[in-house]
């Protein structure tokens, strides 16, 4: 066989003929577009920075896992923005006197997203499960020695202690309810060995199993969550026919995008970008406040914290911080101070001492403790940035109106894989980091930052235990009402006493959107609740 | 040329298993714990989550009982699960390669197409005002830092003038092209949907570009040394002397020896775009192999960095065995033993 081989002029003219069709087939492309199949304005777009580690229900624990958990599952109660406690997949519920036995009346009308009924065994057994796998949200079933299914309609929990804090805790978005069929057909087990055993996490990045408004469509690590309408939801009719939860992971960027019109919503907006979003008509803006607090932490009992050991030298770093001016520093000043470990707005917050800024009170309590000519601490960090906060701003602010109280800060910012490693061995002596709540009970913060056995922070500071701090945690677990309210405001003052956790910030939330979504809002259990938005008519 | 390919392929596997034992120790080596980042702040001080999570992640094992049961596992196509997304490295590769390697391919097209270009072009005028023009231009491409370009980029023609696509790989609300290779312009057009092809390709011009400026400088200026140097042989003193013009010297025979060390410098550019395009990548929200490779170390993640070094090493075996290959094929000079 044998072939022409084309002179070079003839080679060249083919190129350039090839060329030509190319360009011309994709400028034709361009202008005959009619635009590639989209989704319609229908679907909702949110941008934020995602920090999603799990999309199994009972193994994440992320702002972003709090609002796909609880557009996919659903909860027994749902906390309403008030405090309150609405029926969801419960229709009633009730606790025994000493709040150790809680009984849950399932409505009839709930289904999963498959169309099987959601039964009291489901119940059982995504309590149990997320238990028994020993996963990051655990310990919200902290305590809790039994979940039983007597009929398919009642779920009755048994609790080794009083717990009072139950019911609020199950509104947690993490305490959703999973098709357990479905589920363990695709590795799911709730037994004890769940945490060698379950092998389901996989299955849950790419499907899901729950009775929510939306089902899972598509997950693409690093760039969007899609969800679509679930089509069998047994409640009121979803908002949006799709929800995109998009990876934008820069403030500006967001702005940006918003402006364009290419998110519907941004999560994460600077307060810088504050005056720029109130100017621009498209869009829609308010500043709410939030539960979310940054606080710097006391550790007397660790190497290099001895001079903590005196509440005074304690009290006087809480008087040598310039509060106004962090909160400047870091919020452009949306934000406000906050007593204690318990955000501004809680039950038992109401009437903490707020701390001021005394740099002569500080100093005269360090004299008094033996400390004239001032002291020198180390303060290790991780470098974040949260809630509209950088870390290493909040920290230089810190540090410097420490100065002018007498106390040089040596600061060290870390990887937080390096301070997660050492936070809870050798430990550091002041240290700066932040909170969010899960759910609406004052309880979590007792239980982790009060001096009672078990508490995280008690052990981080090396701290003894404080019986009287144990004992009104008890107490307040086996109350409720005006009663509890008075026990938590009791521990509150006693944890301020202790000085050992030292809010900074409560930082305000921008809630930024397009001009024609309305209901945005800021959720404590579900971060951002789907079910309050949507578009203008 | 066969033997020495063999020869190249077969060391090959040697070669990335010294990858993978070097990746596999030196990312273990680190004083720090993952255990922070897996299980979280609010965990840390939990010893039965701390517990699950060291059995689960295998993690309670010696290192040379994880080494030798990653290498078991390796030689079964399966390189772990990653602890940061919990998927499958393979899978987690397998999603972003394709969207690096697409804006990697085209970055480097625009490289070779503009850069050569300038090249001949400023060798054809040297001395002159184009010269020094595309000199310049090619110096300050090579110099720009490519997060500072993109970021301004995105500001004038995304934010500001509006004429740019949003940051990402196609517009809001665009559904992807069903998955066949991985890249969109190409799946796109395997799918015969070509408003979905001028989509990605949108968003493909703007990153590609800035992602391509370094190599685009680079090409134009050894384009232009290489073809002044060339000028001065003797091929071209006899093809001038036999009656063909300057032009058609520097067309058909200078050119064609000048491009012979931009093959070198290609064959080496691809791995370094791809496994370098973290910036770009962060900027355009193109969720791609660089940021999995950087958020990956922050992690700790040690399957995934082990797992991206894999990739890294066969990217630059690959390329540089190709190199090789199209420079024997090329200039004729070239004997491979």
């Amino acid at each position: 066989m044998s072939s022409v081989r084309p002179s070079a002029p003839q080679r060249r003219r083919t190129a350039a003929r090839a060329g030509v069709v190319v360009l011309a087939a994709t400028a034709l492309a361009a202008c005959s577009s009619t635009g590639p199949a989209t989704t319609d304005r229908t679907g909702i777009i949110i941008g934020r920075a995602m920090d999603v580690n799990s999309l199994d229900i009972s193994r994440s624990l992320c702002d972003t896992c709090q609002i796909y958990n609880s557009a996919v599952y659903e909860t027994l109660v749902r906390a309403t923005p008030d405090g309150e406690l609405d029926p969801l997949l419960a229709e009633s519920w009730e606790a025994n006197e000493d709040s150790t036995q809680f009984t849950f009346t399932l409505d009839p009308d709930a289904v999963f997203a498959d169309g099987s009924p959601v039964e009291a065994k489901d119940v059982a057994w995504s309590w149990l499960r997320l238990q028994n796998l020993q996963g990051l949200p655990s310990y919200f079933m902290q305590g809790i020695t039994g979940v039983e299914a007597p009929d398919e309609r009642t779920v009755v929990v048994t609790s080794a202690a009083p717990n009072s804090a139950f019911l609020n805790i199950t509104s947690a978005s993490y305490m959703g309810i999973v098709n357990s069929d479905v589920a363990a057909e695709n590795g799911a087990t709730a037994d004890a060995d769940a945490a060698t055993s379950d092998s389901a996490e996989q299955w849950f990045l790419a499907n899901s199993a729950g009775s929510g408004q939306y089902v899972l469509d598509s997950y693409a690590e690093g760039s969007e969550i899609v969800l679509s309408a679930n089509d069998q939801y047994w409640g009121e009719e979803p908002n949006f026919s799709s929800v995109t939860i998009k990876e934008v992971t820069d403030a500006s960027a967001q702005l940006q995008q918003l402006q364009q019109g290419d998110i519907d919503l941004a999560m994460q907006i600077s307060f810088d970008a504050l005056d720029q979003i109130e100017s621009d008509e498209s869009l829609t803006t308010d500043v709410v406040p939030s539960y979310n607090f940054l606080y710097l932490a006391l550790s007397p009992g660790v190497a290099g914290g001895e001079a903590l050991q005196d509440v005074r030298v304690r009290n006087a770093i809480r008087m040598g911080i310039d509060y106004d001016t962090v909160i400047d520093a870091t919020l452009a000043g949306n934000g406000e101070r906050q007593s204690t470990g318990i955000p501004n707005g809680f039950e038992g917050a109401e009437d903490l001492p707020i701390p001021d800024f005394d740099p002569e009170g500080a100093k005269a309590l360090l004299a008094e403790a033996g400390y004239p000519d001032g002291l020198t601490l180390d303060a290790t960090y991780p470098t974040f940035s949260a809630y509209g906060v950088n870390s290493n701003t909040e920290m230089q602010s810190i540090q410097q109106s420490l100065a002018e109280a007498g106390v040089t800060l040596n600061l060290s910012p870390v990887d937080f894989s390096t301070w997660g490693d050492a936070i809870g061995t050798t430990g550091y002596p002041v240290t700066a980091i932040y909170f969010a709540p899960d759910h609406p009970d004052t309880i979590q913060y007792f239980q982790y930052f009060s001096l009672i056995d078990g508490s995280v922070w008690a052990g981080r500071a090396r701290m003894p235990v404080n019986p009287e701090e144990n004992t009104l945690v008890a107490q307040a677990l086996a109350q409720s009402g005006d009663e509890r309210t008075a026990t938590y405001a009791q521990l509150g003052q006693l944890m301020y006493d202790d000085a050992i956790i030292l809010p900074v910030v409560n930082p305000k939330y921008i809630l930024a959107s397009s001009a024609d979504l309305e209901g945005n809002n800021y959720d404590i259990t579900r971060n951002l609740d789907l079910t309050r938005l949507t578009f203008a008519d | 040329m066969l033997r020495f390919t063999l020869r190249r392929l077969a060391l090959m596997p040697l070669l990335l298993w010294g990858i993978v034992t070097i990746a596999f120790f030196l990312s273990r080596s680190v004083s720090d714990n993952p255990l922070a980042t897996i299980v979280g702040e609010r965990n840390l001080g939990n010893p039965e989550v701390v517990a699950a999570a060291t059995a689960r992640w295998g993690l309670d094992k010696s290192l040379p009982e994880q080494y030798w049961l990653y290498l078991t596992n390796l030689l079964h196509g399966d390189l772990g699960t990653s602890f940061r997304t919990k998927s499958a490295v393979l899978s987690d590769l397998g999603t972003r390669l394709p969207a690096t390697a697409e804006l990697a391919l085209f970055a480097l097209v625009i490289a070779l197409v503009i850069g050569t270009l300038l090249g001949v072009v400023a060798a054809r005028r040297k001395g002159g005002v184009v010269d020094g023009a595309v000199r310049v231009a090619a110096l300050v491409g090579s110099s720009l830092p490519v997060f500072w370009v993109g970021l301004v980029f995105l500001f004038v023609f995304y934010a500001t003038l509006g004429i740019a696509p949003s940051p990402g790989r196609l517009s809001a609300r665009v559904i992807p092209p069903p998955d066949v290779t991985g890249l969109y312009t190409v799946d796109a057009l395997l799918a015969g949907d070509w408003p979905l092809f001028v989509d990605a390709f949108e968003h493909l011009l703007m990153p590609a570009f800035i992602m391509s400026l370094a190599l685009l400088g680079t090409v134009a200026r050894l384009v232009r040394s290489q073809m002044l140097e060339e000028q001065g042989a003797d091929y071209v003193r006899t093809a001038r002397a036999k009656g063909m013009s300057r032009g058609q010297v520097l067309d058909r025979h200078v050119l064609k020896n000048a491009i012979t060390p931009v093959v070198t410098l290609v064959g080496v550019s691809v791995g370094l775009l791809i496994m370098g395009a973290v910036l770009i990548e962060t900027i355009f929200s193109w969720n791609g192999i660089g940021t999995y490779a950087v958020e990956s170390s922050r992690a700790l993640d040690f399957p995934a960095i082990t797992g991206v070094c894999l990739v890294g090493g066969v990217l630059f075996l690959v390329g540089n065995l190709l190199t090789d290959v199209a420079y024997a094929t090329i200039d004729p000079r070239v004997r491979l033993s």
